[in-house]
């Protein structure tokens, strides 16, 4: 190796600036064992197993009510994972998710009703039309940052539900307007998505979070996640670095309403019922928001932690307070979020890592 | 279209549009000085809303004269809200990273305690108060002029005009708007930093105490009816640009002028969609608004 | 002679009623070290970001390697060859060192443990193999500023465009930037420098170029342009130009 001299030779373009001539430039082999990849090993397996374990619940309790409720909290979790994959990672706040789990529960339900297309078919079908949709509104949304991103995101949905919400029909496509779509019964059958018993649902749930997590696991360790932490550091820094922000935004944000394309679809199976109300509305949005937020948003498992303690508030408040207190568990809601942006602003996961990095089980930052 | 009606739907429009405006005229003051967007606007206007039918309903106090009551009732929970919730974050920030999200996540917070509380306290029933002030519609012309609405107008325009005066004018306003311009400045010139935020958050929530007596007499009251207010507020704000007074009162015109309008032509949920769109277009293409500075 | 790198060819830009650069040229030969000298609103911070890709030109060229990158976004010129650091440094606060020297790496392969070799690699070359996993925003200003210019590194520029290299330095702190900045040199990449501090430039620069009002008044070796009259008053102000005469 040359060393610096007056002469200063012009050599050509040298990738490492390392003085080190023992290290070698291209695809090295590595000098120290690498604990972050062990622990990412680990964390797909703790997902992998976590979703084994939770796929034998329904062996084991066979309460309806119990397994609707864990199905309810599962579903939760899938879309807050859902929503976390883009806004968490690239830090914006999106408050207008929910139009994307509306086209495609809707898309699944019309597909099964006018085309007799199987909701096997229709749920990945109605998730592609999210993305579609996605792209065409996030084109122009992620030029924005912090509150603007987050109130066009609303307009942008709430202007779809105000137009299905009153819309009977379009081309010949019946929407239904307020009053929703209901999927027609056909009993028990593998091949349209029905059920009588609560477990089958359970199980597809259980499948698709386990999907979810093991995608943003990827995500985490991908260039495509990189970029996303990039951007959300600092823009112009990420530009410098190669990274054309509109670029890797609108495939993270595409592959994100995909999954809650998905996610609207098991909704509509698993209800037999969608109306634009409840599945565009800015509930189901702010709900996918706060969970992924108070659990920890930008991180594997925050918004399935977020998802567990926050989803059964409503159940349990509707279940023991009988409806007497309606919109209580909201409250506590909004009391939680207000203390979790205060005094523990990177999520309810953050001092769990932190227990779990001192306990030596490796992952601390994941 | 009929000439007349469509000067009566201009009419209506800009008499509405001004109420938009004024309503707004909180949202944007408290954006300009403290860059926080409140999300729970709408629900502190609910709540001046509910205040002034309780009173009436339970005290017999006619709306107008409620304004007494909820104007002070609304600086005291704007002042709460923001020495409370909000001013904890702000010491934070003030060593770290801006993060103006939290700020918004914060206030969606009190969107959902405010709104929720109403809808246990009160129900989810649709409620409305009335005047006891003998008020026929005056006639412009042959257009018939609702003097309630004619009132909260006036109220709006004359609200923008004292409060751009008094921003002005007095050491307090001139202390709100020097803390607006450079926060760490004016604390170094012996202004105190949180009392003004504080106060800034009271005015602005006072301003919808005002709005609250004055539209309880013609629209229905009921826990959800904030965030509509709060969704064209932003509208409006975002139109005139954030943290203009004038241009609040602008954007609330052009608005009201415009679902007026529109829904002369189009069904009135096209209207309403049209309005977000239009909000939506103003984002894209001009952040700044109309009236804002880029 | 070698055909040069960087070749800047009459390039303007105007904000407004303000004419922030005006036919500018240069060149920049492949091994140089060069420093664009001139005082504040001379326009080099507009040149500079100009040949980023942060602020498109009105007129003129930039020919990179031959190829006119005057019209390419900063993402682009990035993947061109080209990197740069930011006067305020701009780390990404929540990923640890080696994560933020592993961004830029995705540039050039798509390997995450080779990227991750390399940034650490880089960490080393930085002195900061031991904060490697740390968080940036526990990191002191200096070692953040230092952590800017490994960035630039891991995207393997043929050239790096440095917007200040010792601000707020100490003395020693500014001295160890110096070395790096020469290391770098020494492993073929290119290097042009905005940049105040005069002892600076002397120490690293084999060639300066000086701007005023958005032109170009000087170019030579540093000990010469120094000396120029017309450097003196526009960079130093006619009192110090006097003194010196």
């Amino acid at each position: 190796m040359t060393t610096a001299h007056p002469g200063r030779p012009r050599r050509p373009f040298v990738p490492l600036p390392d003085e080190t001539p023992t290290l070698s430039l291209g695809a090295a082999a590595p000098r120290r064992p690498h604990g972050a990849r062990a622990a990412g090993a680990a964390v797909l397996g703790a997902i992998l197993l976590g979703g084994l374990a939770a796929a034998a619940l329904p062996l084991v309790v066979q309460d309806a009510y119990f397994l609707h409720s864990c199905i309810v909290v599962l579903f939760f979790a899938y879309m807050a994972t859902a929503w976390n994959f883009v806004c968490g990672y690239v830090g914006q706040l999106s408050i207008g998710h929910a139009m994307f789990a509306g086209v495609g529960g809707y898309a699944t339900v019309l597909l099964f009703t006018g085309l007799g297309l199987s909701p096997w078919l229709g749920m990945p079908v109605g998730g592609l039309l999210a993305a579609l949709l996605s792209v065409v509104v996030g084109y122009p949304t992620f030029r924005l940052r912090g509150p603007y991103f987050a109130l066009t995101t609303i307009a942008f949905a709430e202007m779809i539900r105000i137009w299905v919400e009153n819309t009977d029909s379009v081309l010949g496509i019946p929407l239904n307007g307020a009053a929703g779509l209901t999927v027609p019964l056909r009993g028990e059958s593998l091949a349209a998505l029905q059920f009588n018993g609560k477990a089958p649902y359970y199980w597809v749930i259980v499948a698709l979070l386990v999907g979810a997590l093991a995608a943003t696991w990827w995500l985490e360790r991908s260039k495509l996640g990189f970029y996303l932490k990039a951007i959300r550091g600092d823009r112009d820094a990420a530009e410098s670095l190669g990274i054309s922000p509109a670029r890797y935004q609108l495939v993270a944000l595409a592959i994100s309403a995909f999954m809650t394309g998905i996610g609207g679809g098991f909704y509509a199976q698993f209800f037999r019922y969608v109306n634009a109300e409840r599945l565009i509305g800015v509930d189901l949005s702010i709900d996918m928001a706060l969970m992924s937020i108070i659990g920890g948003q930008g991180t594997v498992f925050g918004p399935l932690l977020g998802a567990v303690l926050l989803a059964p508030l409503a159940e349990i408040t509707r279940g023991s307070l009988g409806g007497s207190l309606l919109g209580l568990h909201i409250v506590v809601y909004g009391i939680i979020l207000m203390l979790a942006v205060l005094y523990l602003p990177k999520g309810l996961i953050a001092p769990l890592r932190a227990v779990l990095a001192r306990a030596g089980l490796g992952g601390g930052r994941r | 279209m009929d000439p007349l009606i469509l000067s009566f739907a201009l009419v209506n429009g800009l008499l509405i549009g001004g109420i938009y405006g004024g309503v707004a005229l909180g949202l944007s003051l408290i954006f300009g000085v403290m860059r926080v967007v409140n999300f729970a606007h709408g629900s502190l206007l609910m709540l001046a809303l509910y205040a002034a039918f309780w009173l009436q309903a339970l005290a017999g106090i006619d709306p107008y004269a409620s304004v007494v009551v909820t104007v002070p009732l609304l600086f005291a929970v704007g002042f709460l809200i923001q020495s409370v919730v909000i001013a904890p974050l702000i010491r934070r920030e003030s060593a770290l990273v801006v993060e103006p999200l939290s700020a918004l996540l914060l206030t969606a917070g009190v969107y959902l305690v405010i709104d929720n509380l109403a809808l246990m306290a009160f129900g989810p029933d649709v409620r409305s108060a009335s005047t006891g002030l003998a008020l026929a519609p005056l006639m412009l012309g042959p257009i018939p002029v609702n003097s309630q609405r004619l009132i909260a107008f006036s109220a709006a325009i004359l609200a923008a005009i004292l409060l751009s005066l008094w921003l002005r004018s007095t050491r307090l306003g001139r202390a709100i708007r020097a803390t607006a311009q450079n926060r760490d400045a004016a604390a170094l010139s012996g202004i105190d930093v949180p009392l003004i935020y504080a106060v800034t958050f009271g005015i602005g929530a006072a301003l919808l105490g005002l709005f609250g007596s004055l539209l309880a007499t013609f629209i229905p009251i009921s826990p959800q009816v904030g965030l509509s207010f709060g969704i064209r507020s932003f509208i409006v704000v975002v139109l005139g640009g954030i943290g203009s007074i004038p241009g609040s009162i602008v954007g609330g015109l052009v608005i009201g002028v415009f679902e007026a309008l529109a829904s002369q032509f189009v069904p009135a949920t096209s209207a309403a969609i049209l309005s977000l769109g239009l909000f939506v277009l103003i984002l894209l293409v001009r952040p700044s608004g109309l009236m804002g500075r880029a | 002679m070698s055909a040069p790198l960087l070749e800047v060819r009459g390039i303007s830009k105007r904000f407004g009623g303000l004419q922030a650069v005006r036919d500018l040229s240069f060149r920049l030969e492949p091994g140089e070290i060069l420093a664009l000298l001139g005082p504040n609103g001379a326009g080099k911070t507009t040149a500079f970001n100009m040949i980023a890709g942060y602020t498109r030109a009105d007129s003129g060229e930039i020919l990179f390697r031959g190829r006119n990158i005057a019209r390419l976004r900063p993402w682009d010129i990035c993947r061109a060859g080209i990197a740069r650091t930011f006067q305020l440094s701009k780390p990404f606060a929540d990923l640890t060192v080696v994560e933020n020297l592993m961004v830029g790496g995705f540039a050039r392969s798509r390997d995450a443990h080779a990227i991750r070799d390399r940034a650490e690699a880089i960490a080393d070359f930085l002195g900061m193999g031991r904060q490697a996993q740390t968080e940036v925003q526990h990191l002191t200003a200096f070692d953040r500023r230092k952590l800017e210019l490994g960035r630039a590194l891991s995207t393997e520029p043929t050239l790096l465009l440095m917007d200040e290299v010792v601000a707020g330095a100490t003395p020693a702190e500014g001295q160890e930037m110096v070395a790096l900045v020469r290391r770098i040199r020494d492993r073929g990449v290119t290097i042009l420098i905005v940049e105040h501090v005069m002892k600076v430039i002397m120490a690293l620069s084999e060639r300066v170029i000086v701007m005023e009002s958005g032109r170009l008044i000087a170019d030579g070796a540093p000990r010469d342009v120094v000396t120029q009259p017309e450097v003196l008053k526009a960079y130093f102000g006619e009192h110090y130009a006097a003194a010196r005469a």
